[in-house]
């Protein structure tokens, strides 16, 4: 039932190109594809190890600047600059575990917090370098070049749908073998009993800190994503507002499930164009509000787990997926 | 648990299902419009979206243009450049708007751009002030407000009159204050006045004494003051509690003099405003009875007085996008694109007419609209004496 | 010299109305562990409705304020009953999500019902400054430091010396004693989260007249409110009130003489230094509520 549901799921994505032949639906579905990278990465800390990040907009932001000055400025290649999306945050993540997850729960909240805020402040204020509040134009498309051939510009939104699509299966099969392995053992071990993992020999900081480096990596590429994409970054991504949506996405698809924050992207993305659609502006964002309120009222563990309660599966594996 | 979820995914469908294109829609000719309705600068948003209102009732009441009744789709930003992309795809391709109005603040604006070129729809630029927006080769904008450097000139003449030596610069963190204090600053400069301390404060901030009172130990006597009309209230309220004593001019247009005269009260006596339109003598203005219509409109629909010097963009901007509409002859956005180069009105801010900008073959169009100065005198608005010789 | 006077005398009328903003979410933390984020907008609501009763209702200066603590108590009040009692159990997270959306719903309904345009309170007082030597100071700002620190005084006194404030920190601290002991434990949930909803009112009525109203004003209180929070380590009461007031000085000494650009970054580093080095804050040998 379960991988019925995941092989449709997953032709559906293959193939929406094909049917959603309006680009403002498509522009839709890419936003919700970055968005699905970025909630991944933030489920990996706070639905594995219970750790919540909400400065999780800074990873994403270092990732969107990284990549943004290096091929505006540096003029670098596209694919050197998301790289460095991915390093960069990394390096960031492991500096902000080490001095936090010693300390954990609500101290890890407020020390991401602090960061981001520091971090928006830099690129604001830090003009020779960021451009400042202006913002940085003109970020290139991704494109492929391979030698002998013209390089092909990933410009189309087919193109880079399916550059998303590729990030997003990346994301969930790099979720899913960390998961499966010792590490995501050893991190579900950890945010159930923390004793009881560390009597058996379990470290906790060196699992935490590993988590969040691969989250940060994994924000900082949704970021590089998300520049390439909209080809314009300012001060702007790092807004409160992105860490709120990416927790909201965790939550409500579901925390420490790999469907749920993939389910919660899709539909928080949609759901803010489909209120625009629906209403006039006055409304949209309180019935987004209400609506919020209303999700977590009646299913408060997310939907993708009350979706699991509905259909119980007779030989269902212990599995932590 | 199975009702949530099945109220849940109706809920979903009914708001999809209420989002499909109407029949009737047809029959109009659309325009995008896309402000910070929420948010922060949600006043000045909503403002400008109240005189686009007018000038849609306004061109409605004479027939339309190629004989069809137009319709504004409003958009907010969020005051978010992603949300202004957003908005700007779904007007271009779901509705297919010939030409959008925009984005009021210049990172929004530069977010919406890229669009622009990639579907081929012109913007009419109403409020944004970031150089970059004309400069950087983007064929489908049009602005008809100043960008800073614009602004500055148009000070210039009254240098003089103004007698600075010395300037401090008290600004909003965002492009709009930095591009600000650099203009003026350079313009100062250039006169032989010096520069004293630069602030900054955020968008979001309500407590400046810092600031004020490191202003207050320097030795300059004029303050500059970038920042919304909000902000300007504070920083004025906060000053007099300090008997900070310098020669106050605000620049952007957004101040409001009439909302800054009611909210800081006497701490607002004795300050100059660079403004784009002035409501208050309406006969003063290029066009003095269009002027003086809008102001009544605005009077009865009930819109609060202080919103005009924003509100007025928004009739402006609607009138320059109809207009191209009308010379093209046809609501395609490539024709109205061409034909907004030929557009030659007079707005409410004085004639709106493009010169190109930006790097040859690309270039964007940029008005060249009239500035204004005002001054608070005795709690009312009034022209400073070397204006009105 | 007058020039830092000047900052510091700023710096601690900034910081009581900090700390202020700071005791009423540290209170919900530490007794019922809610991290609500609609703080601020209890905040905005205290300042529309000192303003409704001041300029539509014609009520008194000196009236209004009590009276925008009723409301913002009130609204506190309904929100626990309605929607944080049934979520009791959930996990902080899902709390946390069901505040976001309270705050977002909040904030957009004040948009809708008064609109975006900034509003002032007007208020008894005379806006020429009290002039101290080399400093001065508005007489309306000596007015809220001072009732902020009554307040904050008597929210102290409140849960020290009364039996309510008695029952609410046994409630917190083991439940099942509380109940045989014939506490009301619904009871105290509600009156909890309408206090510190209460507090965060007052602390609008009072910064209303000072600042200007306008619907997103909370979020600035937030931050604040979060940062005072933090520096006095999570649930701990005096620590908030005298976290506030070192907020209020740093961000201003910062601001005045490093970089007002960076004015926010103070805090945070503040923050920071404070977690690493005192993790369970500045003032963490106070008394704890918690």
């Amino acid at each position: 039932m379960r991988r019925l549901a995941f092989v449709i799921g997953l032709a559906v994505a293959v193939t929406a190109p094909l049917w959603v032949w309006n680009p403002y639906h498509l522009h839709t579905l890419i936003m919700a594809g970055i968005f699905a990278v970025l909630a991944l990465s933030l489920n990996l800390l706070l639905g594995y190890t219970g750790q919540l990040s909400l400065g999780h907009a800074a990873f994403f932001g270092i990732g969107a600047y990284a990549t943004a000055l290096l091929s505006v400025k540096g003029g670098c290649s596209p694919w050197i600059g998301l790289l460095a999306a991915i390093v960069l945050p990394g390096v960031a993540g492991w500096v902000i575990g080490r001095l936090a997850l010693k300390l954990r729960g609500a101290y890890f909240v407020l020390l991401t917090i602090s960061f981001a805020g520091c971090v928006s402040l830099v690129s604001v204020n830090w003009m020779d370098l960021t451009n400042g509040p202006l913002g940085l134009p003109g970020v290139p498309a991704l494109e492929i070049a391979l030698p002998g051939l013209p390089a092909l510009p990933l410009r189309s939104k087919t193109a880079f749908y399916y550059v998303v699509l590729l990030a997003v299966m990346l994301a969930y099969l790099l979720c899913l073998a960390l998961i499966r392995s010792r590490v995501g053992r050893a991190l579900v071990a950890l945010r159930e009993n923390e004793t009881l993992a560390a009597s058996v020999g379990i470290d906790g900081t060196h699992y935490l800190v590993l988590a969040a480096v691969i989250s940060a990596a994994m924000a900082g590429f949704g970021g590089g994503l998300y520049a390439h994409y909209t080809r314009f970054v300012s001060p702007e991504v790092f807004l409160f507002t992105y860490t709120v949506t990416m927790v909201i996405m965790v939550v409500a698809g579901g925390k420490g499930t790999l469907a749920g924050p993939v389910v919660g992207a899709v539909l928080f993305t949609v759901l803010p164009e489909a209120l625009r659609a629906a209403t006039s502006w006055q409304w949209q964002m309180l019935l987004y509000g209400i609506l919020l309120v209303a999700v977590l009222f009646f299913l408060p563990e997310g939907i993708v787990p009350a979706l699991r309660r509905l259909r119980p599966e007779p030989h269902r594996r212990a599995s932590p997926a | 648990m199975t009702r949530a979820i099945r109220a849940l995914s109706v809920a979903l469908a009914v708001l999809f299902a209420l989002g499909a294109p109407t029949a009737w829609a047809q029959e109009t000719v659309k325009i995008g419009v896309i402000e910070p309705l929420s948010g922060p600068v949600a006043a000045s948003g909503n403002y400008v979206r109240m005189g686009a209102e007018i000038a849609r009732d306004w061109i409605n009441a004479k027939g339309g243009v190629l004989g069809r009744k137009i319709e504004l789709l409003i958009e907010d930003n969020k005051s978010d450049p992603k949300e202004a992309a957003t908005a700007a795809e779904k007007l271009i391709v779901r509705d297919k708007v010939p030409v959008i109005m925009g984005a009021w603040g210049s990172s929004m604006t530069l977010a919406a751009m890229p669009k622009l070129e990639e579907y081929g729809v012109p913007m009419v630029v109403e409020t944004s002030s970031a150089a970059s927006i004309t400069k950087s080769g983007n064929p489908w904008i049009f602005r008809i407000s100043p960008p800073s450097e614009m602004e500055a000139l148009g000070l210039e003449k009254y240098l003089k009159d103004f007698g600075i030596k010395q300037a401090d610069f008290l600004a909003v963190n965002t492009d709009w204050g930095r591009g600000s204090v650099t203009a003026f600053g350079n313009l100062l400069k250039k006169s032989g006045a010096s520069v004293g301390a630069v602030e900054f404060m955020d968008q979001a901030a309500t407590d400046m004494n810092a600031q004020i009172t490191k202003v207050k130990a320097g030795s300059a006597d004029t303050l500059f003051l970038t920042t919304s009309v909000e902000q300007i209230t504070l920083v004025l309220k906060q000053a007099q509690e300090q008997r900070l004593t310098r020669k106050v001019i605000t620049t952007g247009g957004s101040s409001s003099p009439s909302q800054l005269i009611k909210q800081a009260g006497a701490a607002a006596e004795g300050t100059y405003h660079i403004l784009f339109f002035l409501p208050w003598f309406p006969e003063a203005m290029p066009d003095g009875k269009l002027a003086k219509a809008f102001v009544d409109e605005w009077a009865k629909r009930g819109h609060p007085f202080e919103g005009l010097t924003e509100g007025f963009r928004g009739h402006d901007g609607i009138l320059t996008a109809v207009e191209g509409i009308r010379v093209a002859g046809k609501a395609d956005p490539k024709a109205v694109q061409q034909a907004l180069w030929k557009v030659n009105l007079m707005g409410l801010n004085g004639p709106i007419k493009f010169e190109k900008d930006g790097p040859a073959g690309k270039e964007s169009g940029q008005s060249k609209p009239s500035i204004f100065i005002v001054q608070v005198k005795d709690g009312k608005i009034a022209l400073p004496a070397f204006v009105k010789k | 010299m007058d020039q830092l006077l000047q900052h510091l005398l700023n710096g601690l009328l900034l910081g009581a109305t900090y700390s202020l903003l700071g005791i009423g979410l540290t209170l919900v933390f530490g007794l019922m562990n809610v991290v609500n984020f609609a703080h601020g907008e209890f905040y905005t609501l205290g300042a529309y409705a000192a303003f409704a009763a001041l300029a539509l209702a014609s009520v008194h200066f000196f009236l209004a304020i009590p009276l925008a603590i009723v409301a913002g108590a009130g609204a506190g009040a309904i929100c626990e009953r309605l929607l944080l009692r049934p979520l009791r159990g959930q996990s902080i997270d899902t709390v946390m999500l069901v505040m976001i959306g309270v705050w977002i719903a909040m904030q957009n309904a004040e948009l809708l019902g008064w609109g975006g345009v900034a509003r002032s309170v007007p208020t008894p007082f005379p806006t020429q400054p009290l002039v101290l030597g080399p400093v001065s100071v508005a007489p309306l700002r000596v007015f809220v430091f001072v009732v902020s620190a009554g307040l904050i005084l008597g929210a102290h006194l409140l849960l020290a010396r009364t039996k309510l404030g008695r029952a609410m920190r046994a409630t917190f601290q083991d439940r099942e004693t509380a109940a045989l002991m014939g506490v009301s434990i619904e009871r105290i949930h509600t009156i909890t989260f309408a206090f510190g909803a209460g507090l965060a009112a007052a602390a609008g009525a009072l910064l209303g007249p000072v600042f200007l109203l306008y619907p997103s004003m909370g979020d600035l209180a937030s931050l604040k409110a979060f940062s005072v929070v933090i520096l006095g380590g999570l649930g701990n009461f005096a620590g908030a009130a005298l976290g506030g007031l070192v907020l209020g000085v740093a961000e201003e000494l910062g601001a005045g003489y490093v970089s007002s650009g960076y004015r926010d970054a103070v805090g945070f580093l503040m923050i920071v230094a404070v977690l690493l080095l005192r993790p369970s804050g500045i003032f963490a040998r106070a008394e704890r509520v918690g």
